[in-house]
């Protein structure tokens, strides 16, 4: 992992966890698997710090440990990917409220925010906050087992051998997803607080299952990319293939033109469908490795003609479909004047967008045209770079919103006294005018900047979130490779 | 498909010449599209000839059995007229030449100065290279890759020229594509409407008039490709000439572009320390403060 990684990983630790959890994870950034003792020792940290901050990460399944060779010590080390999956969570909870609503979405934020959970934990806290009453008990359920079914969320493997000092955790795939029993009546008084929760004696811990919230915005990129290409119809199509079920009433155009919505997309260049047989209609296939490689080269187009021009993005596809180009070739190809040409590919060669190879040539070993160079591009590698620069952008947003906010320290802090005093007399009942009086604590002057820094931290924020979908983009094609 | 002997024989019966609408006329049940395709491998191979008599294009025969030694030469100036000759219509640069006669750099001058008074070889400024000058022998051609054809003047690549008309092939295939969508019958009829020939962008530029110099169906070839090249368009085979058509992209502009980092110039030289670094970023500044 790069050090870009590093840095944006320390963040997100530092900006949720706060310091000492930034320390030990940046420790084991570094170093890689390391015993209680040596993290200690390193970090300098007191032996308690250490213990409290790994317990943290690992509730939140951003570290695991294993036994050692002598099986009596735990070697702790991160979960870099887990940590960075953090950034994707505003993703995934508008991605289950959009498919399963608002209760669904509140079990899967619990989750987020807590690691793992309990089955009774789950439904009681979701329940709870939503005030419902008794009888709605089996309702929340319902959509817990929901969520099981389709696999958003699933068991936490337990010890499989707990007689070993450091407990060794199962991997069996097809328990993952068993349903749990449910003592209805139980989770009925403890809801009304007859019994004690912990009385439940639930010992079946639930964790989010990120990949198949990742195979949804798999699809989803997809399907958006169809509707980008061809149109409507076209992403229903994409989803029904995916899913085999025909949604008519919806779509009657896709119904009309079902067969010319197969012969069109079929016969795309990008040759993202492919069918199969003819019996019954054939069947068909979503060319996933094909799909993403088209999305990664028009990732990569784009951001030539942003960073560069149209022209150099022009010299990139010809480049591109060719495979190989001589330099002489491209401002003949691409009809541009050749000092341009020769300036824009030398300036794409030296941002490791073009590569070079040379040949040289069989017959003639002297003279000025002895060997010849060809330009040529090795996508994965530029990919890997872009994902770089990804985390690159990201940290770079981070540390301006941590920045913004230290040199606005004051201000900011004014505000929180403000809010935390306004809030406690109106938990006392005072009157619109006491609190009225206290806003104005804050001067107009203040207001209008804490609005800009408020403006400016939505803006942070949101470049955050979308670099991490540019980022999913470029994780797919490099999955699919 | 039209043999280009068919071609030829026409030609070489009309001395004075012979108009497109005659060829049409003398082989009646031939495609227009197979006989601007032979028409245009004669061209090439230098066995038509394209002149305007009276605003009118015609073709004429030209005899390319070559014109064997210069006569009247001694060996050294016989020897550099053959390397010349086997250059063809590309030419040949005089350090190339140099090394194919092995005379030395004076000897050689003096020769080609001679075949060139005597008008047996001419020199021609190459595009590729501003300073460079090619030789072939005099009553050819260029060719286009010498010249660069229609796109230079002077030398000069004409680079607005192009875009000009990159932009409008571009227009009449989105215009075309956008009219069969608006016709309806399916996605698979809308397609196949969306397809043009370089003819028909051919006409579609004459008709616009923007264009001073004519444009030959190989010129417009060349724009439709930038416009494929700028993947605004698909190319597809088709018989032995290519079918273009508007395609639409399958992204929106992504999270990294949008960025002042994933776009930016100096972004390698940027660090958490030094000069260059996000905390006073004057790029990101300007974005944060634009509404
Ligand atoms: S912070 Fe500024 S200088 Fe650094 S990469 Fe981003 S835009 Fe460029």
């Amino acid at each position: 992992m790069s050090s870009q990684v590093g840095k944006v990983i320390s963040l997100i630790l530092q900006e949720r966890f706060g310091p000492v959890i930034e320390k030990v994870g940046t420790f084991l950034f570094q170093y890689g698997s390391n015993p209680l003792l040596y993290i200690k020792r390193t970090t300098d940290l007191p032996l308690g710090k250490v213990k409290e901050a790994l317990c943290v990460l690992i509730k939140h399944r951003l570290a695991i440990f294993k036994p050692n060779k002598n099986e009596n010590i735990a070697n702790y080390s991160l979960c870099i990917e887990n940590i960075l999956l953090m950034m994707r969570f505003p993703k995934y909870l508008s991605l289950i409220k959009k498919k399963f609503g608002d209760e669904p979405e509140m079990m899967i934020e619990e989750l987020l925010q807590n690691g793992y959970l309990t089955t009774s934990e789950i439904i009681l806290r979701v329940a709870e906050k939503l005030k419902c009453d008794v009888n709605n008990l089996p309702n929340v359920r319902d959509k817990f087992v929901s969520l099981i079914i389709a696999k958003y969320i699933n068991r936490l493997p337990l010890p499989s051998d707990e007689e070993k000092p450091v407990p060794i955790f199962g991997t069996n795939e097809t328990e993952l997803f068993t349903l749990p029993k449910i003592d209805m009546k139980k989770l009925a008084q403890a809801y009304a607080n007859i019994i004690p929760k912990d009385d439940l004696g639930d010992n079946v811990f639930w964790v989010v299952n990120y990949d198949r919230f990742h195979q949804d915005m798999r699809d989803k990129c997809l399907v958006d990319a169809f509707i980008k290409r061809f149109d409507e119809n076209a992403g229903e199509f994409l989803l029904e293939i995916r899913d085999i079920v025909r949604k008519k009433v919806v779509y009657p155009n896709l119904v009309t033109f079902f067969d010319q919505y197969v012969t069109v997309i079929e016969q795309d260049s990008s040759q993202i469908i492919r069918k199969f047989g003819e019996a019954s209609g054939g069947s068909f296939q979503i060319h996933l490795k094909e799909a993403y490689t088209q999305l990664a080269w028009e990732l990569v187009e784009q951001v030539i003609l942003e960073k560069f021009d149209s022209k150099a993005a022009r010299i990139f596809r010809l480049v591109k479909l060719k495979k190989f180009v001589e330099p002489d070739q491209i401002q003949q190809l691409a009809m541009i004047p050749s000092k341009e040409a020769k300036k824009l590919s030398y300036l794409l060669l030296e941002e490791n967008f073009l590569k070079l190879q040379e040949l040289k040539k069989p017959q003639s070993n002297t003279g000025p045209n002895k060997s010849f160079t060809l330009f040529y591009i090795d996508l994965e590698s530029i990919v890997r770079n872009l994902l770089e620069l990804c985390y690159k952008t990201l940290f770079n947003a981070m540390t301006r919103k941590s920045h913004e906010r230290f040199v606005n320290k004051r201000i900011i802090d004014k505000k929180q006294r403000v809010d935390t005093i306004a809030m406690g007399m109106q938990a006392q009942g005072a009157t619109e005018e006491q609190l009225a009086d206290i806003e104005e604590m804050i001067t107009p002057p203040e207001k209008e900047m804490l609005d800009k820094i408020d403006k400016k931290m939505k803006k942070l924020n949101i470049e955050e979130l979308e670099i991490d979908g540019t980022i999913f983009l470029l994780q797919m094609y490099l999955k699919y490779q | 498909m039209v043999e280009e002997s068919v071609i030829l024989e026409l030609v070489k019966n009309k001395p004075d010449g012979i108009s497109n609408d005659d060829i049409k006329e003398a082989i009646p049940d031939a495609k227009i599209e197979d006989i601007a395709v032979a028409i245009n491998k004669c061209l090439k191979t230098g066995s038509l000839e394209l002149f305007q008599n009276k605003g009118k294009l015609l073709y004429k025969f030209k005899d390319i059995s070559q014109k064997t030694a210069a006569k009247g030469s001694d060996n050294e100036e016989k020897v550099v007229f053959r390397i010349i000759e086997e250059a063809g219509n590309k030419g040949i640069w005089i350090r190339d030449i140099r090394f194919k006669s092995n005379l030395n750099m004076t000897q050689l001058n003096k020769v080609l100065k001679s075949l060139e008074t005597k008008k047996y070889i001419k020199a021609v400024k190459s595009v590729s290279a501003s300073k460079k000058k090619v030789y072939m022998l005099y009553d050819l051609e260029p060719d286009s890759t010498v010249t660069g054809g229609a796109w230079y003047q002077d030398q000069d690549f004409e680079s607005e020229f192009v875009d000009v008309l990159s932009q409008q092939c571009l227009r009449f295939l989105t215009e075309k594509a956008e009219e069969a969508r608006k016709q309806g019958g399916g996605p698979l009829l809308a397609r196949n409407k969306s397809y043009a020939t370089a003819i028909d962008v051919h006409k579609f530029i004459s008709d616009l008039g923007i264009s001073k110099v004519s444009l030959s169906i190989n010129d417009i070839e060349s724009i439709l490709y930038t416009v494929v090249l700028d993947n605004n368009a698909e190319r597809t085979v088709s018989g032995d000439g290519y079918l273009y058509r508007a395609i639409n992209r399958f992204l929106d502009p992504i999270g990294l572009v949008k960025t002042t980092c994933g776009v930016c110039p100096i972004a390698s030289r940027c660090a958490d320390t030094g000069l260059i670094n996000p905390k006073v970023c004057e790029y990101l500044t300007e974005w944060l403060e634009e509404s």
